[in-house]
């Protein structure tokens, strides 16, 4: 004990500390960078590399061989190796300039697309992570599933046919539905459609839509346009966007005799002693907490009144089918009403 | 079809002479299984220990018992076994309760199932009710907290309800035990068959879940003309329930 | 069977539910409410429209209201703690009279006289007895109060009110407002809060309310706070406040405890739990009166009885521990000795000592005989006479008498108050490890619950005892 002396105890303590901190912090820590420049071997590239092809060739866009280089962030010497094995596996032809897919190399492709639409699915579907994120996890998720692991998944989502953007899942078979669709910059004024899909990339203005809170199966009526920006109403809010960013959406134009409601409000804003209709839950609630609203019996035209406020704002207690229910205010801004 | 008459003797002979007999947590050699099904917060615990003379904790708390709670109970000789599913709202979801109570109820082959529902909120507790009817014939609708209703002043005809539903509506306030011999009774009466029920079965559903209903469950009648709720198994199968293809795909419906 | 049909069947689904699409649960949903309505509509009628759910609605209002509502809880709360605590020193007074000085002298004298050798004696009345004797004697009148309390608010339906009030306060940590609910149930006991976190239905907020139920002084934790309080922290003061002082300590620690489970939850919230599915929906049922003695029996039986068992179950093994490591020698130090002679450099780190963490490792078990095997320990070691011989563990019924036995062994204002903050941040007793093992059926999750908290313990009891010594 003749060494101890508490400043030094402390600075030991912090030294480890900030060394634990340094080795396990999230994502950047250097255990987990170490662990996945590891896992980040061949394999990945050339999945990457055939996905990239896959999506060219689906947009009907041939690349070269420096396009891939470009585009994907490895190290060039890497892809270049990889290309040479995939060709040397007839996974790709190179023709001329360009390279392109082989069946089988395109049948590879799909099925990590498969793996990659199912596994955003999950993510939605069965897991509490943000939007944002589902991206980038089945980015790295993809590569890991295997293809019985992807059927027994897809199974246990009740084999989907769309992931949470829209994009159609391959089937096992490689089968794949089609999107059909307008982009909403090409709307014309008053045209009511259902959003069936919403591009992932690129990244920045994905993000943006998911912050204006924009969602997959809303219904939509577009009511001004011009050259600058588009507006839209939906869910009883008015939206303004850019073209670059209205383009990126796809509706599905509905029928004149669907009924666009205009008069929407959100249950958030109901006050005491008010009552209203329940219209429906926003597309924005999925899963789990969806069903539970629903078996709750937050229906489209149920009744239902403010029946309690609390001492802190939130939650809020709400009188529907003669129970009183607390929901939290972000959930009751997705449930839209119409006042009585 | 018939609905008990409120005949509110649980003095007179018929409770008293085979009588009642509560068993507690005595489950061997039963006759009949009886499931107990209801929504959280109707009172459902309290029917339990009504009937067994168990004394499960019931709190005014949604989502009490978790696990399945067994007692039982004779009359008139024979023993019956009751079982206590978790209290749900729907039988629909994923929730492990649901699941519970949904693969009893289908799977665990009932000889009745008791619903218990709040009277004061009805319409709340049909949701349920009728999800339940879709899987099995024979059930009982047990009214309870009849006092709270009636505090309420609300009034409820329960030959119409049971004529609605297509199945015997007893209505009790178990808190009094106030109803539960003619529950008993009716429990007793469909296990042996002497009421035949006729349950109604979910009509507002949109066009096209129906006839993709239809479809399916045309094809599982050819494969299983036997069982009775064919329409609840495409309903299941249409959401991707795992145990329900797996129990198609190695027969044991029969 | 029929298996091409069957797989014709299942590929038939398959592409029907592609038909339908994705609003298949939404439709079905409204079609069976509809069904619902019309049915109602033709078989209940109200008859006055007034009268209806008035006194609920009465109640609500005060109970949820901006003036009253959190005063209430903290009332509620303190009342029924402030029973527990002092309800429960004469029946435990009395049972430790009983188990305690009565019978287990007669069994010494009894096992004395049929020639019982020593060493059978001792592992099974010095040890495993008294063990068991102890923790019934602790720990069965304050659940025997509290959780009837409990149960009878539960009953009567205000629980769900608080959970209402106080969720706002929870979802900023990431938790659910029922959490508000198993930590004060975790104030009884640690494994009943654990079951209790059944009533949270959303899996990530139910792992956090279990991870971090811990963080709730339970029971067997309030005398160990209390006795140390008196004696070390009271004694500050002159002696017409030390009653108060050492009030405040212990309050102190119980709102530390909270403070750590409000970071806690957000710290999990945002790492390791961030995919857990997150729901959100309580029910706030009608008042029902309960009733009063049925409600009793039932939380004593239901409750009571079966955490009480588990720890006996646990407790047992430890005694015959404690017995064995004080009386088996390696050379010519029992395996006690040696023990805390190897922690001891880690124990003064951490501003304890050796005795204390020998204590907390072989009464992993119940924290109810924490305080006695530091006692036993302690004379042990230090030799001075006092208590009934190695691996008997032994309380004095004067505070003062005890503080003379610690502070013989050693201990400090800083000992005293890092051994509150470690026995509010220790690993939770085995009881509520098997408890969190059976409830989330996870080994992960079960270690995370243990580890967490002990980790903590040392963190903070070293920062205490350094930033200590430097000022001191």
């Amino acid at each position: 004990m003749n060494t101890y002396n508490p400043i030094t105890a402390l600075a030991v303590f912090f030294a480890l500390s900030i060394l634990a901190y340094l080795l396990f912090r999230p994502n950047k820590g250097w255990f987990w960078l170490i662990k996945n420049s590891s896992v980040s071997n061949d394999k990945i590239v050339v999945e990457d590399v055939l996905k990239l092809l896959y999506h060219n060739e689906n947009a009907d866009k041939h690349l070269n061989v420096n396009d891939i280089i470009r585009t994907l962030k490895y190290n060039d010497k890497l892809i270049l190796e990889c290309i040479n094995r995939m060709s040397h596996h007839a996974l790709i032809s190179i023709e001329g300039d360009s390279v392109k897919l082989t069946k089988s190399g395109s049948d590879y492709a799909l099925r990590i697309v498969r793996a990659h639409r199912l596994w955003e699915k999950f993510l939605a579907e069965k897991t509490g992570f943000k939007e944002s994120e589902w991206h980038e996890r089945a980015e790295r998720m993809e590569h890991e599933l295997s293809k019985v692991e992807a059927d027994i998944l897809s199974s246990q989502l009740g084999n989907p046919q769309f992931d949470p953007h829209g994009d159609p899942i391959p089937t096992n078979t490689g089968k794949i539905a089609k999107v059909k669709g307008i982009p909403v910059s090409e709307l014309s004024i008053g045209t009511i459609g259902r959003i069936v899909h919403i591009k992932d990339k690129p990244e920045i203005i994905y993000k943006q839509i998911l912050a204006e809170n924009i969602h997959i199966g809303s219904v939509i009526r577009i009511m001004e346009k011009t050259p600058a920006r588009i507006e839209f109403h939906s869910e009883g809010e008015a939206f303004v966007l850019a073209p670059i960013m209205a383009g990126n959406i796809t509706v599905s134009v509905l029928e004149k005799d669907v009924v666009f409601e205009e008069n929407l409000a959100r249950l958030s804003i109901l006050k005491e002693n008010e009552t209203a209709k329940i219209i429906g839950i926003s597309k924005e609630i999925r899963g789990d907490s969806r069903r539970r609203l629903l078996d709750l019996g937050f229906v489209k035209g149920a009744e239902v009144k403010l029946d309690l406020l609390n001492p802190l704002g939130d939650p809020r207690a709400f009188l529907i089918k003669g129970t009183s229910i607390a929901l939290r205010q972000n959930q009751a801004s997705k449930i839209l009403i119409q006042k009585d | 079809m018939e609905v008990k008459p409120k005949s509110a003797c649980e003095t007179c002979v018929q409770f008293n002479a085979d009588g009642l007999k509560k068993l507690g947590v005595n489950t061997s050699d039963f006759d009949f299984v009886v499931a107990l099904a209801g929504n959280p917060n109707t009172g459902k615990s309290t029917v339990f220990n009504a009937m067994t003379g168990l004394r499960q904790h019931t709190g005014n708390w949604p989502g009490k018992t978790v696990t399945r709670a067994e007692g039982a109970f004779e009359y008139n000789k024979e023993k019956f076994k009751l079982v206590d599913l978790p209290g749900t709202y729907s039988l629909l979801s994923t929730s492990e309760d649901e699941e519970v109570a949904r693969n009893f109820i289908l799977f665990g082959k009932p000889s009745v199932t008791v619903i218990v529902v709040d009277a004061s909120r009805l319409e709340r507790n049909l949701n349920l009710v009728l999800q339940i009817l879709e899987i099995t014939n024979n059930a009982v609708l047990c009214l309870n907290l009849m006092d709270e209703a009636q505090r309420n002043n609300l009034e409820i005809n329960t030959r119409t309800l049971a004529k609605d539903l297509g199945i015997p509506v007893v209505p009790t306030s178990a808190r009094y035990n106030r109803g539960i011999p003619e529950l008993i009774q009716t429990i007793s009466e469909l296990a042996n068959g002497k009421i035949v029920c006729k349950p109604h079965r979910i009509k507002n559903i949109p066009k096209n879940i129906e006839q993709a209903l239809e479809k399916l469950s045309a094809e599982i009648k050819e494969v299983y003309p036997d069982i009775p709720n064919s329409r609840w198994i495409a309903l299941r199968l249409l959401e991707g329930d795992r145990n329900i293809i797996e129990t198609l795909k190695t027969g044991e419906f029969v | 069977m029929n298996t091409n049909k069957i797989d014709h069947i299942i590929a038939l689904s398959n592409d029907l539910r592609w038909q339908i699409g994705d609003e298949f649960h939404d439709n079905l949903a409204e079609g069976i409410y509809a069904d619902a309505a019309e049915i109602v509509k033709g078989a209940v009628r109200k008859k006055d429209e007034k009268g209806t759910f008035r006194i609920d609605t009465k109640i609500d209002k005060i109970i949820t209201s901006k003036v009253w509502g959190f005063p209430l809880m903290f009332i509620i709360l303190a009342v029924v703690l402030w029973m527990t605590i002092v309800g429960a020193n004469y029946p435990s007074a009395m049972l430790s009279g009983l188990l305690l000085d009565t019978i287990h002298p007669a069994l010494k004298g009894f096992a004395s006289n049929i020639g019982m050798p020593w060493w059978l004696d001792g592992f099974l009345i010095d040890g495993v007895y008294l063990a068991v004797a102890w923790v019934i004697a602790v720990m069965l009148p304050p659940m025997a109060i509290f959780f009837p309390l409990f149960t009878l608010l539960e009953d009567f339906g205000y629980l769900p009110r608080v959970a209402f009030n106080l969720d706002h306060l929870f979802k900023l940590s990431g938790a659910h407002g029922k959490q508000a609910l198993t930590m004060s149930m975790g104030f009884g006991c640690n494994a009943a809060g654990i079951v209790a976190t059944r009533i949270i239905d959303s899996p990530r907020e139910r792992l956090i309310a279990i991870i971090t139920n811990n963080f709730s002084l339970c029971n067997g934790r309030w005398p160990t706070q209390i006795l140390i309080a008196t004696i070390f922290v009271g004694a500050l003061v002159p002696a017409s406040y030390s009653g108060i002082m050492s009030l405040a300590a212990v309050i102190g620690i119980a709102v530390l405890g909270m403070v750590f489970m409000f970071l806690v939850s957000w710290g999990l919230s945002k790492t390791v739990l961030k995919g857990e599915v997150s729901t959100f929906n309580l029910e706030l049922p009608p008042y029902r009166p309960p009733r009063f003695w049925k409600t009793i029996y039932t939380s004593i039986i239901d409750r009571t009885l079966i955490v009480l068992w588990r720890a006996i179950v646990f407790a047992a093994p430890a005694g015959a521990v404690i017995w064995l490591i004080s009386n088996i020698y390696l050379g010519d130090a029992s395996i006690a000795t040696w023990l805390i002679d190897s922690l001891d450099g880690f124990g003064f780190l951490l501003g304890l000592n050796g005795v204390i963490l020998v204590a907390y490792i072989v009464a992993i078990p119940a924290n109810e005989i924490v305080i006695p095997t530091i006692l036993m320990l302690t004379v042990l070691v230090t030799g001075i006479s006092a208590g009934e011989g190695a691996g008997v563990m032994f309380e004095l019924d004067s505070a003062t008498a005890t503080g003379d036995i610690l502070r013989a062994g050693g201990w400090t204002l800083l000992t005293a108050i890092n051994l509150m903050l470690f026995s509010l941040l220790h690993n939770p007793c085995s009881t509520t490890i098997y408890t969190i093992y059976k409830e989330t059926k996870s080994v992960k999750w079960t270690t995370v619950a243990s580890v967490l908290p002990v980790i903590l313990g040392f963190v903070v009891t070293f920062l205490v005892a350094q930033i200590w010594r430097l000022l001191a």
